[in-house]
């Protein structure tokens, strides 16, 4: 039972010391080393499986001492190697890992310094699944219900404590792990050992070092500015907020040339390091603010808006804006509480009633959640700026926009009042590629609402930085698009899509040096924009929620002509974010190779149903992997909260996982019930890959509990069957052929390391759909070894 | 002692040496066969040792085809886009060109061999003073350093015949239009950090003012296939 219970703990500690680390490394990198983080925690599970496949004699034969040993050692190591890693010696950045080689060995010594607990706490979890192979059921169920608990743990802890101090608070556990199996009576060496640890975690936990963000990132530039003082810090699932003030700090996106104001100074909020938006205060209907001077006006130019719905609200600039403009109903939607606490109370002086008053209702859900259950009709509905000024060399690529996607806009087309519009605001890129993708998007869910000529419904005008784009209910009249030409000439701004628009008055006031940008625009809304998709350099074809990148451009076959036209250092600047998932695939193959399966060759690999052990393990590491991550996608949509989601989906998909291992270890194997399980995993995958999306929106509207109740009946049964396979041909395995168990461990392993970042590149390049599909066609290959196999 | 001295002072002249060779070959591979065609801004490229604008570390990449990181999460321009916007302002000698965004100092260097006078303004001390440290190191009197916000322009020395803004902000500072002269020049890079591709001029004429991208990369995608 004490074993069982330091398992648990233990296997808390490991998720959400994962977990916190991924929470890290988006605040002093970007988000996308989240996939490193992943694959670093199974890669230590499978290295371990070959150390212990490799030495199992001796390590069978110290098992009292070393579980505690390493429990111990997992501690200090959770709660030192962070610290180590922002040395200067160690510490990399995503900017300069193409320009200074030398980031790249950095990149390298940070991902085995990280694998050092993942690596020490799995040898100790997987000694115990060896030295206790009578109990191997109860071991992998609380392996698999601590891992689910420590995800919770890690949600709830991010709003206490920030992220400098969680490593070294979590390091706590695994030291508790270690006393509850120390052997008793404590000897004087056990308690220096334990006490010297616990020193060493409370200096970090009292003390944490300092974490130093990429130079480039927002936070860091700012933080450089004169006078610039961090006033308010907020920990949250959500990402960590501080909010800055400077008295060089202001904000007015692509304001007009003929804005003859001071550009006032305002607190700016930043989430994990990147700009998150500037705070507001409520405007008096009337007042003249710089938003009035920028396109952002644009759908206050054609008429008053009474009601008006905020997505995505941020810090609150649409909303200040709305209230200029005497806006009676403002419904603001966002998900993030943290930002939304910060702006009500610790800013509520210079918001000063932003967030309140009676023309006011928020609500604290996703933007996609809300736009399914509301069934009002709106004025005008307002979406969140795309792009950055200047680009972002494409971090977001793997980031996943749901409110960006044609499914997102066809809900939001049918909120629209008669004369209602959608305002998108968008930054010049170039290449051109967000108002090409956002308008191709427009312009297909208009066709798909059955507008023969979607061209009279849009208006679209351009600054010298920004492209504004309405979406009308009703065509666009003549005197509505003679208010937007005023408002331009006012502004000095370009209308590009209005009624009966000349071509000299496109370039009036900001011309290009060519046509091309009016040239794709006028094709997206011909018959030849399906050519257009095929034969540009990026991919403008607008996302889906079953591929909702819309921030992924970069295709395979233009890469040696852009190469020709940017160069070489160009390239990993277009899509940092993609190419760093590829980067973290290519590297993840390669050392899983050379540290979980070379080293086994010593123990060769001989004997009969190795092609066996090959497609059963394989299998069902990619398997269970392309499952996990594409229903954290699903229901991230579903539930209206990525991180309560994914807490809540890995917490339910382990602890049903576990329960299925607990079983196995009451089940008697046979091939027919192997085999059984199998097609049941595969049949229910290839159910939902078809039918879940019709069942997550026909209940998307109901309370939250009872949508978690239905996310537990749709993964339920599948983890519960997925968990039983491992432990059950793992046993058969040690009965008829012990000597492939290692190499079961360690395809298993290296399959699941693996498969973290190939099916994000899969989603990506395929679709949701394809990753479950490719799931149970890999739940087909351990089926196929069973049917073939002769026991 | 004295062989060692000896041998540094050989080391350094052959370095010198292969710096110069390098600027040379910089200014023909990467300028003229580009396009550029201002003898005096070519000249100048030719003469500022940009490998004294860059961290030590980044020597060798002095004179690269990129844009390189001088610190603070700034860089130095590719050596290409610094031509581009130089002769995107028409220098003549008697200008008096003000520089928002100090950086390294290399633009401002750059615009000290061809016009009169050079007014450079940035926000973050540390580097202000290093580039204020660089220019007296290397004798160009004619610029003149602050640390300030940049934001305000510098309205003592204003109106300016151009403006260059090497950091660029979501918005053009009004007071930076202000302090343009009828018939003014502004020039402003638009891009991430490693990848500046477009430039956008700003030109002030009869009271109006009016922006033109200037794209050193021309991107023709669609046309190639039709």
């Amino acid at each position: 039972m004490r074993l069982l219970s330091a398992i648990v703990i233990l296997s808390i500690a490991v998720i959400s010391y994962q977990l916190v680390l991924m929470q890290l490394l988006s605040i002093v990198q970007w988000y996308h080393f989240a996939y490193m983080v992943i694959s670093i925690a199974l890669l230590g599970f499978g290295v371990a499986g070959t150390i212990i496949s490799l030495f199992k004699k001796k390590l069978m034969q110290n098992l009292n001492f070393l579980l505690p040993a390493l429990m111990m050692a997992t501690g200090f190591l959770m709660a030192v190697v962070v610290s180590v890693s922002q040395s200067s010696l160690v510490r990399f950045d995503s900017y300069l890992l193409f320009v200074d080689y030398s980031h790249i060995g950095k990149l390298a010594i940070t991902y085995l310094l990280l694998l050092l607990p993942f690596l020490t706490a799995a040898l100790a979890i997987g000694m115990t699944f060896v030295g206790y192979t009578n109990q191997i059921g109860k071991l992998y169920f609380a392996n698999l219900v601590g891992s689910g608990l420590g995800g919770l743990l890690a949600v709830g802890l991010s709003w206490v404590f920030t992220p400098q101090q969680l490593p070294a608070l979590l390091a706590l556990l695994p030291l508790a792990a270690a006393l509850w199996i120390m052997p008793y009576p404590f000897t004087p060496k056990w308690l220096a050992v334990f006490f010297v640890n616990l020193g060493v975690i409370t200096v970090f936990i009292f003390q944490p070092v300092p974490i130093k963000l990429s130079q480039f990132k927002d936070l860091s530039k700012t933080l450089n500015l004169p006078d610039v003082e961090i006033i308010h810090e907020k920990a949250s699932p959500y990402g960590f907020m501080q909010v800055l003030s400077s008295p060089v700090l202001r904000n007015a996106p692509g304001l007009s040339l003929n804005f003859q104001g001071a550009v006032p100074v305002r607190k700016v909020i930043f989430k994990n390091g990147d700009w998150y938006g500037s705070v507001e205060p409520a405007y008096q209907p009337g007042d003249t603010t710089v938003y009035d001077y920028t396109t952002l006006a644009l759908p206050y130019v054609i008429r008053k808006r009474k009601k008006v719905l905020v997505l995505n609200a941020g810090s609150g600039e649409a909303i200040a804006l709305a209230k200029s403009k005497g806006a009676a109903s403002i419904v603001a939607v966002e998900a993030n509480s943290a930002v939304i606490s910060l702006l009500s109370n610790e800013l509520s002086k210079e918001t000063a009633g932003l967030l309140t008053g009676p023309d006011l209702t928020a609500h604290q859900e996703s933007a996609r959640t809300f736009l399914l259950k509301d069934t009002s009709k709106y004025d005008l509905i307002v979406v969140p700026t795309i792009g950055m000024f200047g680009g972002s060399a494409g971090l977001n690529a793997l980031s996943e926009q749901y409110l960006l996607t044609k499914d997102a806009f066809h809900e939001m087309w049918g909120k629209l009042s008669p004369g209602g519009v959608i305002s998108i605001n968008c930054w010049m890129d170039y290449p051109v590629k967000n108002p090409l993708k956002i308008m191709a998007t427009l312009i297909e869910v208009l066709l798909e609402s059955g507008i023969g000529e979607p061209r009279g419904y849009i208006g679209v005008v351009r600054s010298w930085g920004t492209v504004t784009m309405i979406v009308k209910k009703t065509p666009i009249s003549a005197q509505e698009a003679a208010l937007v030409r005023s408002f331009c000439d006012r502004m000095l701004f370009d209308p590009v899509v209005l009624p009966n628009l000349e071509t000299r008055e496109r370039t009036q006031y900001n011309s290009l040096q060519d046509d091309n940008f009016f040239q794709y625009i006028d094709t997206l809304f011909s018959k030849q924009r399906p050519a257009l998709y095929r034969n540009y350099d990026f991919k403008i074809k607008p996302a889906t929620d079953d591929r909702p990148y819309f921030s992924q451009f970069i295709r395979g076959k233009s890469l040696s002509r852009l190469t020709q036209l940017f160069g070489n250092n160009a390239i990993p600047f277009f899509e940092i974010g993609y190419l760093i998932v590829i980067i973290t695939l290519v590297q993840v193959t390669l050392i899983s190779i050379l540290l979980i399966v070379v080293p086994l060759f010593r123990l060769g690999w001989r004997g009969r149903g190795r092609s066996h052990v090959l497609l059963y393990f394989g299998g069902i590491g990619v398997g269970f992997m392309f499952v996990e991550i594409v229903f954290i996608q699903r229901f991230i949509l579903y539930l209206g909260n990525p991180i309560y989601a994914a807490a809540a989906l890995i917490s339910t998909l382990l602890i049903f996982s576990g329960l299925g291992s607990y079983i196995s270890g009451k089940v008697a194997i046979s091939k027919a019930r192997l085999s059984n399980i199998f097609l049941g995993i595969i049949g229910l995958l290839l159910i939902y890959s078809f039918s879940l999306t019709t069942v997550l929106q026909q209940t998307i509207g109901l309370p939250g509990f009872l949508k978690i109740v239905i996310m537990m009946f749709v993964i339920a049964p599948l983890a519960l069957l997925m968990g039983l396979p491992f432990p059950l041909a793992l046993k058969r395995l040690n009965q008829v052929n012990p000597k492939l168990v290692p190499w079961s461990w360690a395809i298993n392993g290296c399959a699941s390391v693996v498969s973290t970042a190939l099916a994000t590149v899969i989603a990506a390049e395929l679709g949701f759909r394809w990753v479950t599909m490719l799931a149970a066609a890999a739940y087909g290959l351990p089926l196929i070894s069973t049917i073939f196999s002769r026991k | 002692m004295k062989p060692i001295c000896i041998f540094l002072f050989i080391l350094l002249g052959w370095q010198t040496g292969a710096f110069q060779e390098q600027r040379k070959s910089m200014v023909t591979n990467q300028l003229e066969k580009r396009g550029i065609r201002d003898q005096g801004t070519l000249q100048a490229m030719g003469t500022v040792p940009r490998h004294q604008f860059v961290p030590k570390l980044q020597q060798r990449f002095a004179y690269h085809d990129r844009p390189l990181p001088i610190g603070y999460g700034q860089t130095i321009s590719q050596p290409y886009m610094v031509a581009y916007m130089t002769e995107a302002i028409k220098p003549q000698k008697e200008f008096k060109v003000l520089e928002i965004g100090t950086g390294s100092g290399y633009q401002a260097a750059v615009l000290a061999e061809i016009v009169g006078k050079v007014y450079t303004v940035e926000i973050v001390p540390e580097l202000a003073g290093q580039a204020k440290e660089r220019f007296t190191e290397l004798g160009y009197s004619n610029i003149k350093t602050n640390h300030a916000d940049g934001y305000f322009g510098w309205e003592e020395y204003a109106p300016f015949d151009a403006i260059i803004v090497t950091a660029a902000a979501e918005f053009i500072p009004p007071p930076l239009i202000k302090q343009l002269k009828e018939g003014g020049k502004m020039v402003i890079p638009v891009g991430s950090p490693f990848l500046v591709q477009t430039l956008m001029l700003v030109e002030k004429k009869k009271g109006k003012t009016t922006t033109k991208s200037l794209f050193p990369v021309r991107f023709v995608p669609f046309t190639r296939s039709n």
